[in-house]
Parts: structure tokens; C-alpha cells; sequence
């Protein structure tokens, strides 16, 4: 009757970084998430991966509301002339040590929006990126599984 | 020694003023104001001395008064109050020195301040009942002509003035009838006779007398609902002068209450004192509810003192009602809380007074909203503030806190008792104070938060630069008493002790433990601010310490977080308004405040708004509901009777001749 959590595929370990962040999040991800440019789509994904269906808390991720309190970005979108800088700023306000994720084509290489008159560049172009998420938007499960690389769960 | 002293300190005053009016522009300041610390400073030595020995200071005249002489008599308890205003007065008059505008070095003002600092000090020592009404008109009159000193100037002042006028006239003559009922029953007006005869006196004498006294008494001290003047009169008086008014002059309203009630009428019924007691809680609660919602810093400070004025009503009344159902020890303590709440609240409010008129000078504006970074721009002020307002809000090592506490003790320490009116009386006063204390906090969250701190929100406010040494110095004494006062309160605690014993009846054995810790005698409950202080030291060196040694990387230092926003103005910042909005939304149905949108639409459509126009205002309650329907009808009235005299010269002949019949028939 009620809605399960899917069964999710174990977490993909990534990079030797990203195990490295994992070890030293210990099941806990904090991300303030900084819509870019985003036609919105991957907001949509993000949203869902919060819902009873997937259920990411139970794999200790959060979105917070200050990137104070965050231990990292999701960054969706390609990067706007008017967000970059807000980007920098959101990026400069993480304590250290700190991760950014790419999430969806545009976030990694601007995807549609490639030399588009109003688009910086790729957030890789703006602030340093530890992970990327592929996809158009990406799946729920795709994001979960990369995340939990991250988190350490 | 200390009569010679009473009879210094009134010649050196009133040389003061008489310099102030004759002396040359060029050195008018200087010389008056050294005379006045002169006599400040010769009245304090003399209420040190009454105080330390108990030897009451004595002047006796026939030469000065007509009819009765002018007759003083300084005793401890009055001593206090000459002391309380002597510090006050010395710190304003060396702030004076350096505080130019509203009209202060004009040959009247320079005349008029020295005279009222000088009748504060002579005040507590009046001993018969002429003498205390002309200092005490003396007193409301020069104040009053102060307040008016800019007149000229803005036209606000004026508005204030007649506020104030009607407000300390009213409560002069319910003084006058009062006063005068008790000298004419008891066969002679000094007050030591009073006392004497006072408890064979008809009892609706002593009640119509003790009400009279409250009403006028607590007309001057700023007690709800006689309060109207403080919140009108303060923003518009220069900036000493709003000092003494706040820190000095609604003392001796206090005193006043005491004196009747408790020195001349020797104590009354248990009604006397829950009304004390519940025009107390009512000012603490409205003053700091107002103060928490105003966004004028001296009308801020003005409702904190009707707030604390309550306070100090609330321990008064608690007081009288403990002796008067037998608790004696409570009753002193509750007195000496009250009285230990008068000093202190001397101290910090003219500390907040002082620093907030420096404020003034440097911005050109007391309005909290155009104010901003200025702890940045004047260090020092900003802490002498903040000093003040931390012991406001009653935090402890800071003064504020000895006092309530100890007047939070008195009263939790009543609940036990069996006597249904305390039992009623008392929950409702702790109550009072910790909600009062909230709201206090609240407040100078809000005035030091909002003009202290953040970015400026005006040009003035930018440009503000601190203000010379010597009205620091004269704001900076006083904050460093509310921290000297906060850590080492047995400094005062025994004179108060000993000013409280001996204006009440009840002569009992100290109750109050000594040295390092104030304690309650016979009841659990003590307090070591030294030792807290010592506390505080150790935790916040601990914590700095681990700090340091637990940190792993160095300390980075980024811009405060703004939602990444390009532009971070003062306009995106919290106002005073916007912060007190959410208390004025919970406590709608008290202050009532006033909300007008205009709204203008485009030509075109009415879905486009060309202009949005917000206007919100809180007046005071009472004033609106109860003293302007008053004025209102009062003119009426006097428009109504103004048909009466019309011209005609067979009238007027005809009222003398029906007002010689009704004579004859009355007197015949």
C-alpha cells in the first residue's frame, strides 16, 4: 500500500578522492545545492531522490540550507554570466575540506547550452570539481549511487 | 561636619547657576560645570558620611522660606539617594563638557542645569512639608524649563514640554493635597512629627494620603499610567539632561513612595502595597514591551526606565506587603532590593543614556534605523553601550543582575507563606520580572544589534566619529560602576542595607549575609558574584585555550555569507522595526499598533501598481485611549464654559452678587 524505498545497486567506490572523501564523511553529506542555470530537470531528479520512493536520507545525505553548514556543492546547470560569481561566493563559503559535484550534462560540459550567449562555461570552468554525474537528466538511482561513493555508505 | 556640608553643597550649587547666568559665553561652561562636580562631589562626601556614621545632617532656617523656614534633615536613607544622584551628576557634568547643541550653553540653560542638579541633591533632605514642595517644584520646574531648551529649534520640543508640564504639574498637586492633608491632621508639617503621630491619624487620612503619594510620586517616577511624559520628553531634552531625568530624577519618586508610605504613614494595610505592587507590574511589563518594539533609541531607553521603575515598585510593594502580614526579614530584603535596583539602575541607565546621546551627537539622529556600524566607527561608546545594556538585561558580573536577583529571591521566597494575598501576589510578580526580563534582552539585542552593529544605514552613520574625551569619560565611569558594582556588589549592599533599615519600622538584625557572597539570612539562597565573575574568566580561558591547542588548521577568514549576492546593502539588513515586528504580531491586542498601505495603480490597468506606500506606527495605548479622549473633552469643557463670562457687564455683576448671597448663606 504504502510506497517502498527501490532496491538500489551498492554504491559506486569512484575515484581514489572520492574514497578518500568518503572515508573522511563517514556516512554523512551535507550539500547545499547551487541551481546554475538549470532548466531545471536535474532539480526535478534531486527532488525525487529525497522522496519516500528513493529515500536518500537514508543513506545520510541532506540538502542543507546554508553552505555553511554543508560539507559540499551540487552544482546543477551550465554556469550562467550572472551565477558565476554567486557560484564563487557559494563555493568560498564551504569550510574546508570540501567537495563539488557536477550534476548533469550541463554542469559538466554545458551540454545543449554550449556557447550560448549567456553561459560562462562548465562548472568545472568556475570552481574545482571532485564528481561528476552523467546524464540528461541523470536517474534517481545514478545520483544515489554516485553520492553514496561520496558518503561513505 | 555633614550639616556644614548640606549648607556647601547647596551654596556651591546654586554659586554654580549664578555663574551659568552671569558669566561671559566664553568661560560659562567650564566654570559652572566645575562648580556643580564641586557640589556633586560635596554632597556625595556628606551622604558617604550620613551613610557611614548614621549622623544626620541638620539645617535649620527661618530666613529663607516664609511662614514655616526651611528646614533639612538627611538621614540614611535619603543619603542614598544624595549619593545615587551625586555619581550621576558628576558623570553628566564632565559628559556636559564635551556635548554641544540643543541649546545647553545658552545663559538660561547654563543657568537652570546647575540649579537642578543641585535640587536632586537637596531633595532627600528635606524634613518639613513646605520645604520638600519648593525643592520639589524647583526641581520639576528646572527640569521642565531643560527639556524646553531647544525649542527654537524643532517643534517637537514644545509638544514634549506641555506633555511633561501637565504630567509633573498633576502629580505636584495630588503631592500638595496629599502632603498637606497629613501636616493638617497631624498638627504640624515636619516629617518627623508626621511620623510620630501618624498611626493615630483617621484612617481615610492615611489611605486618601498614601494614594495621593503613589499618584504623585509615580507621576515623576514614569509608573503606568502616568508614564506618557517619559517616552515624549527624553528623546527631545539634551543629552545630560535626559541622563539625570532617567538615572536620577524618577528615583526620588521611589523615594518619595518609601518615605510616605513606609517613613511617614509607618507601613499600612496589605491593599497599599498590592496596588504598589500591581502598578509596578504593569509598568515593568508595558515599559519593557514598548521598549522592545520602539525604534527611537532614547524612547527605547525612556519605556526601559518605566520597566525598571516597575521593578523597583514591584520590590517596594512586595516589601510593604511582607511587613505588613508579619514576614519582616522578606520585607527588608525586598526593600533592600528595590533600593540596591535604584542604585543600579542609576548606574547603567545613565551609562545607556550618556553613551546613546554620544551616539546622537556623532549621527545627528536617534533613530535605531539610520544608525549601523557604529561599534566599528566608536569603540568606545559602543562598549560603554553595551556595558550599560548587558547589565539592563540584567547578565551577570554586570550590576543588573544583583538586584534582580535578589528581588526574584524575596518574592520566590514569599510563595510558602499562608496569607492568601501574598500567595496570590507574589507568583504573579515573579512572573512579571521574567518576562520583563526576557523582553529586556530582547531589547538591547535590538538597539545594540541593530545601531552597533551591521553595515551603516545612513551617511551620517558612516561618517560618525567617536566623540571627544570627556563625554567618554563621563559615559565610561559610569559603565565601569555596572561592572565594579556587578563583581563586588558588598561595596554598596551594606550603606543600602543600612538606608533601607532606617526609613522602615522594622528593626531587625542584619539580613543580609556580608563579604563576598549577598546572601539571605534565614532563608537558602546566596550569591557570589566574585566567585562568578572568577568562573566566567576560568571558562572563557579554558574555552580560548582548547581552542587554540584542539585547532587543527589555522583560522580562515572569509566575508560573512550573503546568499552570494553581488550588492549587500544596509537596506537588505534587519531593521528595528522588522526585528520588533514579531513581538508587536503576538502582543497585537496591547499595543495595537497602526498599519496604512497606499496602494497606487498604473493608469492603464489596475493590476499594474505604479507606487506601494507602507506606514506603520505604535502609540502608546494609554495615550490614545485614555489621555486624548481626556484632552479632548477637557477642551470641551472649557469651550463650553468659555460662554459663561461673555462680556456682559451685568453678568459679572450679578455673579458677585449671587456668590456674596451664597457666602453669607454658607457662612451665616
Amino acid at each position: 500500500m504504502w510506497a517502498r524505498p527501490v532496491v538500489l545497486p551498492p554504491a559506486d567506490p569512484g575515484s581514489p578522492e572520492i574514497r578518500e572523501a568518503a572515508l573522511r564523511n563517514r556516512g554523512s553529506l551535507q550539500l547545499r545545492h547551487v541551481d546554475a542555470g538549470s532548466c531545471n530537470g536535474c532539480e526535478l531528479e534531486i527532488a525525487s531522490i529525497f522522496s519516500p520512493v528513493y529515500d536518500a536520507e537514508r543513506f545520510g545525505m541532506r540538502l542543507e540550507a546554508s553552505p555553511r553548514h554543508a560539507d559540499g556543492l551540487l552544482v546543477t546547470g551550465p554556469v550562467t554570466r550572472n551565477m558565476a560569481d554567486p557560484l564563487r561566493k557559494t563555493f568560498e563559503a564551504v569550510p574546508r575540506p570540501r567537495v563539488v559535484v557536477a550534476l548533469g550534462d550541463c554542469a559538466r560540459n554545458c551540454g545543449v547550452f554550449r556557447e550560448a550567449y549567456g553561459v560562462e562555461g562548465a562548472v568545472a570552468d568556475v570552481v574545482p570539481v571532485d564528481l561528476e554525474i552523467p546524464g540528461c537528466p541523470p536517474d534517481p538511482q545514478t545520483i544515489i549511487t554516485a553520492l553514496r561513493g561520496l558518503a561513505g555508505t | 561636619m555633614t550639616s556644614d556640608l548640606l549648607v556647601v553643597t547647596a551654596v556651591v550649587g546654586l554659586s554654580a547657576s549664578a555663574v551659568g547666568a552671569t558669566a561671559p559665553l566664553r568661560i560659562r561652561t567650564h566654570i559652572s560645570v566645575a562648580l556643580t562636580i564641586a557640589a556633586c562631589a560635596s554632597g556625595f562626601v556628606m551622604a558617604a558620611e550620613v551613610l557611614h556614621t548614621g549622623d544626620v545632617a541638620v539645617v535649620h532656617t527661618t530666613a529663607l522660606l516664609p511662614l514655616s523656614g526651611l528646614s533639612m534633615v538627611l538621614d540614611r536613607f535619603g543619603a542614598l539617594f544624595v549619593a545615587v544622584s551625586a555619581v550621576v551628576g558628576i558623570c553628566a557634568m564632565l559628559f556636559r563638557l564635551g556635548y554641544h547643541g540643543h541649546g545647553l550653553s545658552s545663559r538660561s540653560a547654563s543657568c537652570i542645569l546647575p540649579l537642578f542638579v543641585t535640587t536632586l541633591l537637596l531633595v532627600p533632605a528635606a524634613s518639613n512639608v513646605t520645604t520638600f514642595l519648593f525643592l520639589w517644584e524647583l526641581m520639576a520646574v528646572s527640569s521642565l524649563l531643560l527639556v524646553l531648551a531647544d525649542h527654537r529649534r524643532r517643534s517637537e520640543v514644545a509638544s514634549a514640554g506641555q506633555w511633561y508640564a501637565v504630567m509633573t504639574q498633576f502629580g505636584a498637586a495630588a503631592l500638595l493635597v496629599g502632603l498637606v492633608l497629613l501636616a493638617t491632621h497631624a498638627g504640624s508639617q515636619s516629617f518627623a512629627a508626621i511620623a510620630a503621630g501618624s498611626a493615630h491619624l483617621p484612617t481615610w487620612v492615611r489611605d486618601s494620603a498614601f494614594v495621593l503619594a503613589v499618584v504623585g510620586f509615580g507621576s515623576k517616577a514614569g509608573m503606568v499610567p502616568l508614564h506618557v511624559w517619559l517616552p515624549r520628553a527624553h528623546p527631545e531634552a539634551p543629552g545630560p539632561v535626559s541622563a539625570l531625568m532617567s538615572a536620577a530624577m524618577v528615583n526620588l519618586g521611589i523615594y518619595g513612595i518609601v518615605r510616605v508610605g513606609d517613613g511617614l504613614l509607618g507601613g499600612g494595610p496589605a491593599w497599599w502595597w498590592l496596588l504598589v505592587m500591581a502598578l509596578g507590574a504593569l509598568s515593568a511589563l508595558f515599559g519593557s514591551l514598548h521598549s522592545a518594539t520602539s525604534s527611537d533609541l532614547k524612547r527605547l531607553l525612556a519605556y526601559s526606565t518605566t520597566d525598571n521603575v516597575g521593578l523597583m515598585l514591584l520590590g517596594v510593594g512586595a516589601s510593604g506587603l511582607f511587613a505588613s502580614t508579619g514576614h519582616r526579614t522578606l520585607a527588608l530584603v525586598a526593600l533592600v532590593a528595590a533600593l540596591l535596583h535604584v542604585v543600579f539602575h542609576a548606574v547603567f541607565k545613565g551609562s545607556l543614556f550618556l553613551s546613546a546621546s554620544s551616539l546622537q551627537q556623532a549621527t545627528g539622529t536617534t533613530d535605531l534605523d539610520r544608525m549601523g556600524g557604529l561599534l566599528r566607527r566608536m569603540p568606545m561608546t559602543g562598549t560603554i553601550f553595551l556595558a550599560g545594556g548587558l547589565a539592563m538585561a540584567a547578565m551577570p558580573v554586570l550590576c543588573g543582575f544583583v538586584s534582580e536577583w535578589l528581588l526574584l529571591q524575596a518574592m520566590l521566597h514569599g510563595l510558602p507563606s499562608s496569607d492568601p494575598a501574598i500567595a496570590v501576589a507574589m507568583p504573579i510578580g515573579v512572573g512579571a520580572l521574567a518576562l520583563t526580563g526576557g523582553l529586556t534582552a530582547l531589547t538591547i539585542v535590538k538597539a545594540a544589534g541593530i545601531g552597533l552593529l551591521g553595515q551603516p544605514r545612513s551617511n551620517a552613520a558612516a561618517e560618525a566619529n567617536e566623540v571627544g574625551p570627556s563625554m567618554r569619560l563621563g559615559a565610561g565611569t559610569l559603565a565601569t560602576l555596572c561592572l565594579v558594582f556587578g563583581v563586588a556588589p558588598f561595596l554598596v549592599v551594606p550603606s543600602v542595607v543600612d538606608a533601607a533599615r532606617s526609613v522602615s519600622r522594622t528593626r531587625i538584625s542584619d539580613p543580609l549575609v556580608g563579604g563576598w557572597q549577598v546572601g539571605l539570612a534565614g532563608v537558602h539562597g546566596a550569591l557570589a558574584p566574585g566567585l562568578l565573575a572568577l568562573a566566567l574568566l576560568i571558562a572563557v580561558t579554558l574555552v580560548a585555550g582548547a581552542r587554540r591547542v584542539l585547532q587543527h588548521a589555522p583560522a580562515r577568514h572569509t566575508r560573512a555569507w550573503g546568499c552570494g549576492r553581488e550588492l549587500q546593502t544596509a537596506t537588505m539588513e534587519y531593521t528595528a522595526t522588522s526585528f520588533g515586528e514579531p513581538l508587536t504580531r503576538v502582543f497585537e491586542d496591547v499595543l495595537r499598533p497602526a498599519h496604512d498601505l497606499d496602494v497606487s495603480h498604473a493608469a492603464e490597468s489596475q493590476y499594474f501598481v505604479e507606487a506601494a506606500r507602507f506606514h506603520t506606527s505604535l502609540d502608546d495605548a494609554f495615550e490614545r485611549h485614555a489621555y486624548r479622549p481626556a484632552s479632548v473633552g477637557l477642551g470641551r469643557w472649557g469651550a463650553l464654559a468659555r460662554r459663561v463670562p461673555n462680556g456682559s457687564i451685568h453678568r459679572y455683576l450679578a455673579f458677585g452678587l449671587v456668590a456674596l448671597i451664597v457666602v453669607l448663606v454658607v457662612a451665616g
